[in-house]
């Protein structure tokens, strides 16, 4: 933090022209998005006659063309998306990448589906057929079996993904089959660029879609394999120590080399890839509980389910692949002059670090720590230290949920009629961070949205559990 | 999303459209700039036989004119049976369709029907002359770089006004039926033999 | 300096460089041998007894063999449209045997140093080198409307700069070596010019090409790397690209 930084007017001045750059940034990308679509609508039209199209096949043809176009385009989008480029990240945020990732996830199969449904129709009525009978003609192109191949894989793909069919995987055996989706994308490369005249030789209209698909896989292969097998290597991660915080929340402690330089702030996250015989398949995403030093870094977790309990139980020693540091649930995202820390539960460690961080100057941040029960209070006491030393206002909230709109804050806390403005009184001026279960984050986000915060200026990271 | 961004995308998105549309409106007012009737796209089923187009060769010229027309891949025209890469021995690119001529013709250049097949694009020219066709050139075939290269080596109609034009320089052998020692003497060769050096 | 000789029943014509006069002996020797060995006119000829009976092939001399092997290997490779078999049963090596014995002429002048030369045997010829004045050899192609008249102007004319090879096939003057292998039709084309980088290739697939028409054109066009002009019987013309873009230009 620079000296700039401690003088409030300036300090706010960088933030707003930061706020202002990430949001041109991320509209610039989202245009892109939408725009990448029209492009593939355009390498179609650009090959020139579209507009003679009268009979009823050459129209059906003519769009299942471009729904394959614009279907695949998205496709490769979604790819580039769930690469984890921390462009991206640093623009619009990990998570944020990935919600879009999902939402797209159904209309590019439906319009794949289209593309399938529409050319077999429009072929098959020029030639007088249904277009099912259709299909045998079609499988004896060159390079359409492949074709066919990669529709059902990526229809296996979506389907998986459906969130009632995804629960009966689990996680691990559920990421391999959306693993399928790459095999399904290089499978329908040969047909595209063989079959119909869009993508013939020489024509930049190939150039572009091979440098689509290049940039696609490029940035998978660069930020998802080369850079952490790449950063684990320089940095020689080890699991240093495990140590009890609470009952069911321990803290590990990683010793590496020369951790300054990859820059993690506070609030950010890590995939850890813990190298054991039986854990070096599962990748887990977990938030930096203290700002690293050059040679240790700490992370906390609550040992629920699966996952969790296995990183606990790993051996001292083991050697840990890391992807990272990401997360926008970070003081870079800071907009208004005041800010208040909001935790509920194990949801406390971004906060931690974020207050170990301490971009802020004294009497401008406000922490509020939830937990339904006492012995709930993980790392609070290092927070409280955090707190008085930085200047930062401590208030709890302990005790059941209450109900209603309230349930954001406990029994008691309703009762005394504690609100949201009572606890942070300048809240127009105030970025909350909130970092919490799903349930508790909607209620206090509610509750903030009520009480007129702008929605820019509340930034939450979801704990589900 | 912000408005920005939606705003940004419908303009970027209307523009990128636009000049997609244009592009294309060029790629065909330039297939009409060079003086032929404009084709219209025909959604040929994906085989890369134009079944539904009148390809038969024997429908063209004028009847007796024995103009070899040339018809890769397509010896049974509204042949449902040539599946696969049409690539096959001699059939080399997609058939290009040959509109025939019909009867009292009009001579000059034509431009066939754009038939969409999978292999690409495929339009012809073709040249009348007296009532028969003289010239077929491919004009489009975009797609299968080395189907293009194996199908620029089939033989097409030139004519003879064409060839006769240049010649200009002498030569100084002459290549042709085989002719017997009595027949050479009638010969060119043999009146090249004596103007020979 | 030009000579002219009779052999196989045609005139061969050649051009050679003065200083390589001497090699033309040897070459009129190679077409004596070729024919005593192989022509069907000449009773006492290899062939000739092979076909009465009187020799089997299996005593016969290597050079028969060969050129008889080499003639089933091109009936297999054009698909039967060349075959050295004669309808009564008699192997009829003429076609392939001219060609070869061209095709010797050539390496002899080239081994004997004469680079520069043309070789024409009753219309098949073979260029080598360059013609005098340094320019490509210029070949013509007779018009079949026109045969029999000396001073007919030719088809067209070219250089043999991207081809050494000429052979020209014709069913007007069809001789005993070409066997109609469509026999209910008439043949397509009347002449057929075929343009190859080695005379016996030119001379095999012309003789094919007549013989089983279109369908063969095209395959052949496709397969081998030649160019082809032919005429029809309505006098129209067929031309393949290499060679059709030669004539078009300027000459």
């Amino acid at each position: 933090m620079t000296l700039t930084d401690r003088v409030p007017g300036l300090a706010l001045e960088k933030r707003r022209a930061r706020f202002a750059r990430r949001s041109l940034a991320s509209d610039v990308l989202i245009t892109c998005l939408w725009a990448s679509g029209a492009v593939a609508v355009a390498l179609y039209l650009s090959s020139g006659s579209v507009g003679r199209t009268s009979s009823a096949a050459e129209i059906i043809t003519t769009v299942g063309a471009i729904c394959g176009l614009v279907g695949c385009n998205y496709i490769l989008v979604m790819l580039v998306l769930a690469a984890r480029i921390p462009l991206l990240d640093r623009t619009i945020g990990h998570e944020q990448a990935i919600a879009v990732h999902r939402t797209m996830g159904k209309p590019a199969l439906y319009l794949l589906l289209a593309h399938a449904a529409l050319l077999l129709t429009g072929y098959g009525m020029s030639a007088g057929v249904n277009p099912i009978a259709e299909i045998i003609p079609m499988l004896s192109i060159p390079d359409m079996p492949l074709a066919f191949i990669a529709l059902g894989l990526m229809i296996t793909v979506v389907v998986t993904s459906l969130v009632a069919v995804r629960r009966r995987f689990s996680y691990e055996a559920w990421h391999l089959i959306h693993l399928l989706s790459y095999v399904a994308v290089a499978f329908a490369i040969p047909h595209q660029l063989s079959v119909g005249g869009v993508l013939a030789d020489s024509t930049w209209q190939r150039y572009y879609w091979i440098a689509l698909y290049v940039i696609a896989f490029g940035t998978i292969a660069v930020f998802r394999f080369v850079v952490p097998v790449v950063s684990s290597v320089r940095h020689g991660i080890t699991v240093a120590a495990i140590s009890p915080v609470a009952p069911g929340v321990t803290s590990m402690f990683l010793r590496g080399r020369g951790l300054s330089a990859l820059n993690a702030v506070g609030g950010q996250f890590f995939v850890w890839r813990f190298l054991t015989r039986k854990t070096w398949w599962h990748s887990h995403p977990i938030t930096l509980s203290a700002l690293p030093t050059d040679t240790v870094a700490r992370i906390t977790v609550r040992g629920l389910g699966d996952g969790s309990s296995r990183v606990l139980n790993v051996p001292v020693g083991t050697r840990v692949m890391i992807e990272g540091p990401y997360g926008l649930f970070t003081s870079a995202t800071r907009i208004a002059p005041k800010v208040a820390f909001v935790a509920a539960g194990i949801g406390v460690t971004p906060i931690r670090a974020m207050l170990e961080q301490g971009e802020f100057g004294p009497g401008e941040a406000t922490v509020l720590l939830r937990a339904s029960q006492p012995d709930e209070a993980y790392l609070w006491d290092e927070i409280e230290q955090l707190a008085t030393r930085r200047g930062a206002a401590c208030y709890s909230l302990v005790g059941p949920r209450a109900s209603g709109a309230n349930s954001w804050m406990s029994v008691g806390d309703a009762q005394r009629g504690v609100t949201i403005e009572s606890i942070l009184p300048d809240l127009a001026n105030t970025d909350l961070y909130l970092c919490g279960p799903g349930g508790w984050l909607d209620s206090i986000s509610a509750a903030a949205r009520a009480a007129g915060v702008p929605r820019h200026q509340i930034h939450s990271e979801r704990f589900d559990w | 999303m912000r408005a920005r961004a939606v705003i940004g995308s419908v303009v970027a998105s209307a523009a990128v459209l636009v000049a997609g549309w244009q592009a294309g409106a060029t790629v065909d007012a330039a297939t009409v700039a060079s003086g032929h009737a404009p084709g219209s796209r025909v959604g040929a089923e994906p085989r890369g036989t134009a079944t539904a187009s009148p390809a038969s060769p024997t429908g063209v010229a004028s009847p007796g004119a024995g103009v070899a027309l040339p018809s890769p891949g397509s010896s049974a025209p509204g042949g449902g049976g040539t599946t696969g890469r049409p690539a096959g021995g001699a059939a080399g690119a997609p058939a290009p369709v040959a509109p025939p001529a019909p009867a009292g013709a009009v001579d000059g250049v034509y431009t066939g029907d754009l038939v969409d097949t999978v292999y690409g694009t495929v339009q012809v020219r073709v040249a009348i002359s007296g009532g028969r066709i003289t010239d077929v050139v491919p004009l489009k075939l975009t797609d299968k770089g080395s189907e293009s290269a194996r199908y620029s080596r089939e033989a097409a109609p030139i004519l003879r006004s064409e060839v006769l034009s240049n010649q200009s320089a002498s030569f100084t052998s002459m290549s042709g039926a085989t002719y017997t020692s009595g027949g050479y003497l009638s010969s060119v060769q043999s009146a090249l033999d004596q103007a020979g050096f | 300096m030009r000579n002219t000789f009779t052999t196989m029943g045609t005139v061969a014509s050649l051009e050679v460089p003065r200083e390589h006069m001497a090699l033309v002996a040897d070459v009129r020797e190679l077409f004596e041998r070729s024919e005593s060995r192989f022509s069907l006119y000449r009773d006492d000829s290899e062939l000739s007894l092979i076909a009465s009976g009187r020799a089997t092939l299996a005593e016969s001399s290597a050079e028969l063999r060969d050129a008889y092997a080499s003639a089933l290997e091109w009936r297999s490779l054009t698909g039967g449209s060349f075959t050295p078999h004669r309808p009564d049963g008699v192997i009829d090596l003429n076609g392939l045997v001219k060609a070869r014995a061209i095709a010797e002429s050539g390496a002899l002048l080239q081994a004997g140093g004469c680079l520069d030369f043309t070789i024409n045997v009753g219309g098949d010829i073979l260029t080598g080198g360059m013609a005098p004045r340094a320019v490509p050899w210029r070949t013509g192609i007779t018009d079949p409307a026109h045969a029999g008249d000396r001073n007919a102007a030719p088809l067209c004319s070219f250089p043999m700069s991207v081809h050494r090879a000429i052979a020209t096939s014709g069913s007007a003057e069809r001789g005993d070596h070409i066997w109609l292998t469509r026999s209910e039709s008439a043949p397509e084309f009347v002449q057929v010019s075929v343009l190859a980088d080695d005379i016996e290739t030119a001379d095999v697939l012309a003789t094919a090409i007549i013989a089983a028409g279109y369908d063969f054109l095209s395959r052949a066009t496709a397969n081998w790397d030649i160019d082809v002009l032919t005429v029809d019987r309505a006098g129209e013309l067929l031309v393949t690209p290499g060679l059709g873009g030669m004539l078009r230009t300027a000459a």
